[in-house]
Parts: structure tokens; sequence; C-alpha cells
């Protein structure tokens, strides 16, 4: 019953119709080219840039601590020793293998630069490790260690006899 | 070892040897049998069992020889002695007389064989005392020592105390030889002719008896034991005592003398056609004692029998069931008859092994059909294509047949096992069960598992003795059972004993069966042998064979082109010359050549090879080098040719001097030569891989002593992948060093494993009996003197000359090997353990692990805990799986 009275009551209505307000001024003091922040941008890049320098460059920072490490464990067999190289030698080869993912974060003028550093610090540290590993004794670099590889002899000729019988 | 494991691994026999003397006696308080043998043995046997109730090894010959077992007793009218009070020093139950100088006479106790008393005499002449004889009469004991073609000397002593009854009587004979005079009771008789001459040594009268004879005799005569007076000649009774008559006309090769029924019996026993029968006669009336006659077949094994002694139980219904009659044989057997048939017998030919093999064990037949499953495949060499669908073929045929018959198994109409499978004789899993084949001197062959102990077969060979100069039979292993489905197959080389030459003998290891013929008699002499590769036709590999004209011959003929490049080698012991030769195979034809000769005999060749070793043929060589300290490698002189030579000789300055030669018998060179002053034998000499170790009695700090000898080529090895001995091989890098020993060594045998990467241990067998397990590292003679820590090798042991013996490394605890001689040791199907026969007086078989038995799970390993807890963490997982999974839906829900 009200929809039908309704165009007949009507005491107020509005009219959306925009093509009547087109051409309302804009506000005062309004500025369109406000939005724009030109100077935010360059330090936003500036950050990127260093952080992603820190980033690369942590391998080669950890190298006094592990040169550390390498002394205070000794050159003994034992198990914290080898923990200790093990954790060395692993490590960096786990970031080698894990570029990919990091350098996503060093997009940018200086990326190639930063990969570079950042697998050559890895690389470092995998060298001290196997520094270590050959004043402990435990790479394959003298004869004694392919001792078991190595197979007989064969024999040319065959013998027999012992004592006289007669 | 444990407590535990005593017995677990190990068994012994324990033997006295073969019969000498014996006496049954079974009216005694305690039956007993009393017994010395020519091992210088005296014990005491069960008569039930034949087990031993007690015994006592004497002395080593000469002075050990037991001349005179003298039993109190009253079945012998000479021996009219009561039996020892107990605590008392009079009488004695067992007199025996041992030795010839000095001669010791002693009195034992017969229920526990303790040694009661014991008094001795030392001859002026020592010579002529060897042959001297004994005379038991009336408490008196009178020692006989002849002087051949002049006169007897007889002195009197009494026989429990030693003290001297008179002075030394003198008998003028100068008739008597040594060939042709026996003692039979207190009468000394020889033959002369077609007559014995007789002397009564104990009588005052001192008459020369003469009794004519129907014929002169063809062998030489033996006393009948028992009888005063009466000899055996050509296997007739004679008798030269008036007061002791004999039955006439008796034949036989063999006699005792007992009592049954209160009288006096003459028992004889004759083998013919493998029955051996025995019949008795009265001694009074010389009329058949039909209760003791008896007939039994008799094992061939056994050779020829000769009895003994006997004796009858009393106050029973009269009948002669209850007789025991106790024969030796030639096999050195020791045989017990009673109620007509072989009671218990005693294998007394393992007092004397010569030789031992281990002998692998056949496969089931359900393993032998996949190994001939394997070895077809092998054989097929044709298209790639036919082959993987024959061998699909051939697998799934196998499998059918498998399953066929167990099928027919379960319902029982199954094929019925072999031989071998019932007897239980079938290879394990760990090749550690194995038939062990032992050579004795007698010419006997036995078949003993090595786990139990059982004998399962035995064999005689008559007529087959050793070599000359103290070198045995051989016992060679041809073809072992790898070879599915041959037989195993053993050769035993010999010599014959009548004409000299060469006897070739062929078993099956397994069953004990003659193989291939059997006895195969040669019409050469063996001068050497060797053995050959295996032939491809039935892999046997060929003997070959030298003779004494330095011939070749090749036995089985189809292996003669195996021979062509092989060397050989010979030792003359007493001039200590070494000949090489060279085997040539050209033409269908064998021969050889002559390429190299040495003597090592010294300038005026007084140097006498007394120990030759070579390497075993079987051995690997795991590691080829040995890591110094800096990490580098010093590489071991391995050569496969070579033979370490000890030649002694004594001298005016030194005493005795032994000469060590290392000699490569391939090209006659020698490699090494190191000489001992005043030292001397025994030598136990073992030689290994690249090291060498011999023990020796040093006469001058009167102490053994052990040296060891390694080998080495040096930092870098000159031809990595071959070796031979004619293309000038560097000389090696000599380490030795010398080591003390706080005991005499009779035997030295290393450790072997079949691959050789188990520590090398060396055993050591002493006199005592006991056999010490040492390690290599101790014995190593790189062991530093300066022990600085900069360098060290691993493993290395400061230098300290004395060698540690503790009671942990004795393998065989309290179980002492008497007369311990030789070691045998053989690989298992474990890498880290080795099978070890000790033989001796006894026999000893164990195993032992150098390394520890880091390829099996200990014997104590505990199966069930583990299961327990596998299944408690199992269903414990599964059940807290679920609850978790409860709990989630549970607070999903909320």
């Amino acid at each position: 019953m009200s929809a039908k009275q309704n165009p007949k009551k009507l005491k107020w209505a509005l009219d959306f119709n925009g093509s009547k307000n087109a051409d309302i001024p804009s506000p005062l003091g309004y500025n369109p080219s406000a939005l724009v922040n030109q100077s935010e941008v360059v330090r936003d890049q500036r950050l990127v840039i260093k952080k992603s320098w820190d980033l690369a460059l942590g391998p080669l920072k950890n190298i006094p601590m592990n040169l550390f490490i390498m002394y205070m464990s000794g050159n003994s067999i034992s198990i914290f020793p080898i923990m200790m190289v093990g954790m060395m030698l692993i490590r960096p080869i786990k970031a080698i293998f894990t570029t990919q993912v990091t350098s996503k974060m060093a997009e940018g003028a200086q990326g190639t630069g930063q990969r570079i550093v950042y697998f050559l610090g890895n690389l470092a540290n995998v060298a001290l490790a196997l520094y270590k590993c050959q004043s402990m004794g435990l790479l394959p670099t003298h004869a004694s260690d392919w001792l078991a590889f190595v197979q007989p002899q064969t024999r040319l000729e065959y013998y027999g006899g012992g004592i006289s019988f007669v | 070892l444990y407590e535990d494991q005593i017995k677990k691994f190990d068994w012994r026999g324990v033997n006295v040897g073969a019969l000498k003397q014996s006496r049954v006696d079974l009216n005694h308080f305690q039956p007993r049998i009393l017994v010395t043998t020519y091992e210088g043995v005296v014990a005491s046997l069960c008569v039930k069992t034949g087990e031993l109730v007690w015994r006592q090894v004497l002395e080593q010959k000469p002075r050990g020889d037991v001349k005179l077992l003298q039993v109190s007793g009253f079945a012998d009218d000479s021996s009219d002695t009561a039996a020892a009070p107990m605590g008392s020093n009079m009488g004695f139950d067992m007199l025996t007389v041992q030795g010839h100088a000095p001669a010791l006479v002693r009195g034992w106790n017969t229920n526990m064989g303790a040694l009661e008393w014991e008094w001795s005499i030392m001859p002026m002449n020592t010579e002529r005392a060897q042959d001297a004889m004994w005379i038991y009469s009336k408490s008196v004991l009178y020692h006989v020592l002849p002087a051949w073609r002049s006169h007897l000397e007889v002195t009197a002593y009494f026989a429990s105390s030693g003290h001297s009854t008179g002075s030394t009587s003198k008998v003028i004979a100068p008739w008597i030889t040594s060939e042709s005079c026996t003692l039979s009771g207190t009468f000394y008789v020889c033959t002369d002719g077609k007559q014995l001459i007789s002397l009564d040594l104990v009588s005052k009268s001192g008459q020369v008896i003469r009794t004519s004879l129907e014929a002169e005799p063809k062998g030489k005569t033996q006393a009948l034991t028992g009888l005063n007076g009466v000899v055996i000649v050509d296997g007739k009774p004679i008798s030269v005592n008036k007061d002791q008559s004999i039955c006439g006309d008796l034949r036989s090769s063999s006699f005792a003398v007992g009592s049954f029924n209160y009288r006096k019996v003459l028992a004889y026993a004759d083998l013919s056609s493998g029955i051996l029968r025995i019949n008795a006669l009265y001694l009074d009336n010389c009329a058949p004692a039909a209760e003791l006659e008896q007939s039994l077949p008799f094992p061939e094994h056994f050779g020829t029998p000769s009895l003994s002694n006997f004796d009858c139980k009393q106050k029973r219904n009269g009948e002669g069931k209850n007789c025991l009659f106790l024969f030796s044989s030639t096999s050195e057997s020791i045989v017990a008859v009673q109620h007509g048939r072989v009671r218990w017998s005693r294998e007394e030919s393992l007092a004397n092994v010569i030789d031992s093999q281990f002998v692998d064990l056949p496969l089931a037949d359900t393993e032998g059909t996949l190994e001939n499953e394997m070895k077809g495949k092998a054989g097929d060499f044709t298209s790639f294509e036919r082959d993987i669908a024959s061998a699909f073929l051939r697998r799934i045929t196998t499998q059918a047949v498998q399953i066929r018959s167990l099928f027919l198994h379960v319902i029982g109409l199954g094929p019925p096992p072999t031989d071998t499978q019932r007897a239980g004789l079938v290879r394990d899993s760990f090749g550690l069960h194995k038939m062990l084949v032992l050579l004795t001197r007698a010419g006997k062959i036995f078949g003993i598992d090595n786990v139990s102990g059982k004998h399962h077969w035995q064999l005689h060979l008559p007529n087959v003795i050793g070599f000359a100069n103290d070198e045995q039979m051989r016992l060679i292993v041809q073809r072992s059972a790898k070879h599915f489905p041959l037989q195993p197959l053993c050769t035993i080389l010999g010599k014959n004993a009548v004409s000299g030459n060469g006897v070739l003998y062929r078993f099956n290891p397994i069953t004990g069966k003659v193989a291939e013929g059997g006895l195969v008699q040669l019409d050469y002499r063996i001068k050497q042998l060797s053995l050959l590769g295996e032939t491809e036709k039935d892999f046997l590999k060929g003997i070959l064979l030298l003779d004494a004209s330095n011939k070749v011959h090749v036995y089985p003929e189809h292996a003669a082109p195996l021979a062509d490049g092989m060397y050989l080698y010979t030792a003359d012991l007493k001039t200590a010359e070494l000949a090489g030769y060279f085997v040539k195979y050209a033409g269908g034809q064998l021969s050889s050549t002559h390429i190299w000769n040495a003597r090592l005999g010294g300038h005026n060749s007084e140097q006498q090879i007394i120990g030759v070793a070579g390497k075993n043929p079987i051995e690997h060589v795991h590691s080829q080098g040995r890591v110094l300290g800096d990490r580098s490698v010093l590489y071991k002189y391995i050569n496969p040719n070579l033979v370490a030579f000890v030649t002694q000789a004594p001298d005016s300055t030194h005493k005795s001097v032994l000469n060590l030669y290392l000699v490569d018998v391939v090209s006659g060179s020698v490699v090494f030569t190191m000489t001992h002053r005043k030292v001397r034998a025994p030598l136990s000499i073992v030689h290994s891989e690249n090291w060498l170790a011999y023990s020796y009695f040093n006469e001058k700090l009167r102490r053994t002593e052990i040296t060891t000898i390694e080998l080495y080529e040096g930092k870098s090895q000159a031809n990595s992948s071959v070796w031979s001995s004619l293309q000038a091989p560097p000389m090696p890098l000599v380490e030795r060093q010398s080591y003390i020993l706080p005991t005499i060594v009779e035997a030295l045998r290393e450790t072997i494993t079949e691959r050789g990467i188990t520590n090398k241990h060396v055993l050591i067998g002493t006199a005592s009996g006991s056999i010490v397990e040492m390690p290599w590292h101790l014995l190593d003679p790189r062991r530093p003197i300066a022990s600085t820590t900069q360098g060290r090798e691993e493993g290395a042991i400061p230098y300290i000359p004395e060698l540690p013996l503790p009671t942990e490394s004795h393998i065989n605890y309290n179980q002492t090997v008497a007369r311990l001689r030789n070691i045998y040791t053989a690989p298992s199907g474990l890498e880290s353990t080795c099978l070890v026969v000790a033989t001796g007086l006894d026999l000893f078989v164990t195993r032992v692990a150098p390394s520890k038995t880091f390829d099996l799970l200990k014997e104590d390993f505990d199966y069930i805990l583990i299961s327990i807890v596998l299944v408690a963490l199992t269903s414990g997982s599964l059940i807290v799986k679920h609850l978790a999974s409860r709990k989630l839906l549970k607070q999903a829900w909320k």
C-alpha cells in the first residue's frame, strides 16, 4: 500500500544526475600534484640496497668467529670438534644452495655484485672448514688414506716342493 | 673367554698311546685295566666303557720308556707280594721301571694313580745300559745287563726300597746277540741254529739248558708273558723250563695267559677273513676250555689284532661269557672283546696325528639345485635375449620343483634324504661346521666332527708309511665340496713299506668311502710333490710328483698341461743343499730342468737344515702396506715364493750357531740371512704375509727367545700390479727384534682367515700343554725403543723384552694338551673366526677370533628384550596416535 502511494505523496527527493555537477570547481586549496612523494621513493631504494649488502657480506663477517671457533676446538678427533667442523662445512654449503631464495631480496642495480660477494663469502667459509679438516687429518690427501684400495700383486710364478723325501 | 663358554666351542680328546703292556684284573675289589704304552704313559681304563680312570704321562723318551710293568695279584705265581697297606712305603700295587740312565723304579697306587715311592740307579756304562732288561721275582728286582757276545751282569735289588742284595754276578755267555735273544720270566733264551740256549738267571746253578727245535726259526723269538721260561718261535710256544710244560702243536699269532675256574689257561686269538677267533686251553692237562671260545666279526679299520691280556670274573655260574679279552692292533687301537662282540675300543693312533685338514661339508640338496642354477647361468654365453629367457625359465622351473618337493615332503612321499644329510653333515650358515680329517702315523684316517668331536668314519691303510728324513705322509684336498653335485676328494701320499715306491690313496672325506679307485701303487719313488690348479672339467687339483730320478709325473694325467711353467725345489737336510727345477710341458710330455743350486752348509758342509717354512698358499694379504706416523705408507715385501731355511751346526767357539736364510725358491736368490750364536733347538718357526717369527733356546742366557722379522719394500712399490721373482725385485728393508718367552715353545702357528682382514695372532704351543694366543702387535719388530710421542705409528707399543703370557690368553684354559706337538689352523666361513686343532698326545679343537667377533651378534644378544621393547613402542605409538586424533576431533567440536 505504501508503494502505491509513493509517486503521489513524495515529500522530497534527491537527484544524483552527475551531468549537472560536472563543472563544479575544486575546493579551495586543492592541489592535484600533492600525492606524489618523489623524495620518499629515493630514500626507500637506498635502504633496500643497504640491507642487501648486509646480507651479502654476512658470510664474510662470520670468518673471524669461525677462526676463533677453530682455534678453540683443537686438532684432536673427538665428538665436539667433529660437530663444529661439520656445522662449519654444512652451513655454508646449505647457504650456497639457497642463494636463489636469498637473491630475491637483491633486486636492483647492484644485485649481480651482491650475489657474487655472497657466493664467494660462502666459498671462503667452506675453504676454512676444509683447512680445518686437513689440520685434523680428515682429508684423504696422503697415500695411507688410499691404502685400503690397493690391490694385491698378481704372482706370475708358482712353486712347490720341500724337504727331499729320499 | 667367559665362564659360561667353557667347552661350548671346543672339545678335547685324551689318549694314552699304543698299547705296550697291560693287565686285566676283574676280580680286584675294584675291577681295572692297567696299561703302559709306547708313548710313555701309565693309565687305568674303565672295564665297562674303556674311558680313562687316571692317566700319568711320564717323561719323554728315553727317560719315559717303560721297561717293566708288575702288578700285585694272585694270577702270576712269581709275584707273591701283598698289596701295600695304606700310607706305607712297603709293597706296591703296581711297579714300573722306566728309562735306562738313570733307571727309575716307581711304585703306584692303582686306585687314584698316585706315585707312592721312587728310587733310581745310574749305571756305570750308559751306552750298554740301553739294552738292560728287568726281572721281578719274589720281591727282588733283577737288573740284567748284557755285554753282547761276552757275558751277562745280573744285579739284585729289593723291589720296594732299592737296596742292593749283594754284588753283581757275572754269567759267561759268549753266544748272546741282540737280535737272537729275549727274556722270558727269569730265563734268558737265545736261538742258535736249530736249538735254544737258555739260562736261568735267578737260580744258583747257572746251568745252560739246550732245547732242540724242529726247524730253524725265521723271525725273532718273543716271550710269552705270564709264564716262566716259555717263548714263541714262529708262532709256536716252546718251553725251556722243565717245571713249566706247554701243550704241543699249538700255532697262533698271539697268546695270553690268564686264569679261569681257578685254573691256568692259555688263550690264543687269530684273525682270518675278517673273523676273529678266540680259543683257550687249560695248561695243566691241555684240555680245551670250550666256554672261552668266541668268534666275532672284526672291523677292517682295526687292522690286525694281537691278544694282550685277558681275565675272567669268578663266582658266577661258571660260564665263559664274563671273560674280557684285551687286544692291541696294528692300527694302534685298543679293543675289548666280551660276550662275543667288541665291547669298546679306544683309538690310540690319534696320539700321533701327522696331518690335518678341515674339509667343508656339502650343501643341502635344495641349496645344491640353486647352486646348479647359478652355475648353469654362468656357463651359457649365448645371445643376450636367449640367456635372459633361459634364465627366467630355469628360475621358474627350479621354484616349481622346490614347491613340488616341499609338497611331497609334507605328504611324506618325498625322496629319502642322502646319507650325509641324515647324519647331519650339512654346511651351516657360517661355515663353522666342518669335517676334521686327521691322518695318523699308523696309517689310520679319521673323519671327526669339529663341533661335537664325534667320529663319523675311520679308514686304515696297511703297509703305508711316511717318507725318509722324518717326512710324514701327506693329506691333500684335491676337490672341495663347493662343486655340487661332485663329491669332495682327498688323497693321501705315502710310501709302500715293502718296496719303497710311492702310494696314492683317494677317498671321500665326508663319507669315508673309497673314491676313484682308492689305492694306486706307483712304480717310482717320490722325491717331492706339489699341488696344481683346478682343471676345468671336473674341478680337480692335480698332484705333481717328482721322483727320485728327477722325472716329473702328474696325477691325474689329464691335469698335466697345468704343470707347465711350474717351479719346484728340494732341500737335502743333512748336506743343506737346495736345488730348483723348472717343469715344462711340450709335445704331450713333462720334463724338468735343473735351474739353480744353493749350498747353505758352509765351507765344511757341517750346517744341517733343521727348519723349513714357506707361506700358506691359501692366505690373502688384505693390507699391502703399513701406515707410518707421518701418514705415508711403508709397502710390504710380499714375495709369495719366499721360503725360510734354518740351519744349525756345532761350533768350536760358540758351542752352537744357528743361521737363518730367506731364499726365493723360484730364482734361487738369497734375500736375507742372519746368524745367531750360542743358540740351539728346539726351533719353532712360522712364516706369513711379510713377517717371520721363530723361537729357539739361548744357551748363553738360558732362556727361550723369539725373534721376529718383517720385510718391507719401501715408501713406493716397484711394481704395483704383478709380482715376478725373475724380474730382479728390489732387496727388502728388514726389521728385526727379539723377545723373551718364559716357557719352552713346542709349536708356533699363525691364525688365518678367508680374506685376511682380521688381525694376525700367533698361537704358541708350550711344553706344559697350553696354547697361548699372542697378538702380532706384541711381537712386532717395529715397536719403538724410545717412547717419543712424535711420529708414533698407530698401535705401536713401546718395546719391553719380556712377553706377557696372561691367563686370559690361554685358549685351552685348563684343558692342557699333553705332549703338544703341532697346531693346525684353517679359515672358517666367517671372516672373524679361525678354526684351530692342536695335536700331541691329546687332541684339542677350538676356534679363535683374533679381532673379536665383529661379524656376529654376541651369543648373549638379548633377542627377547629387544623384541618386547620394539613391540611395546610400536603399539604405544599406534595407541597414542589414536588418542591424539580423538583429542583433536574433540577440540574441533568446541
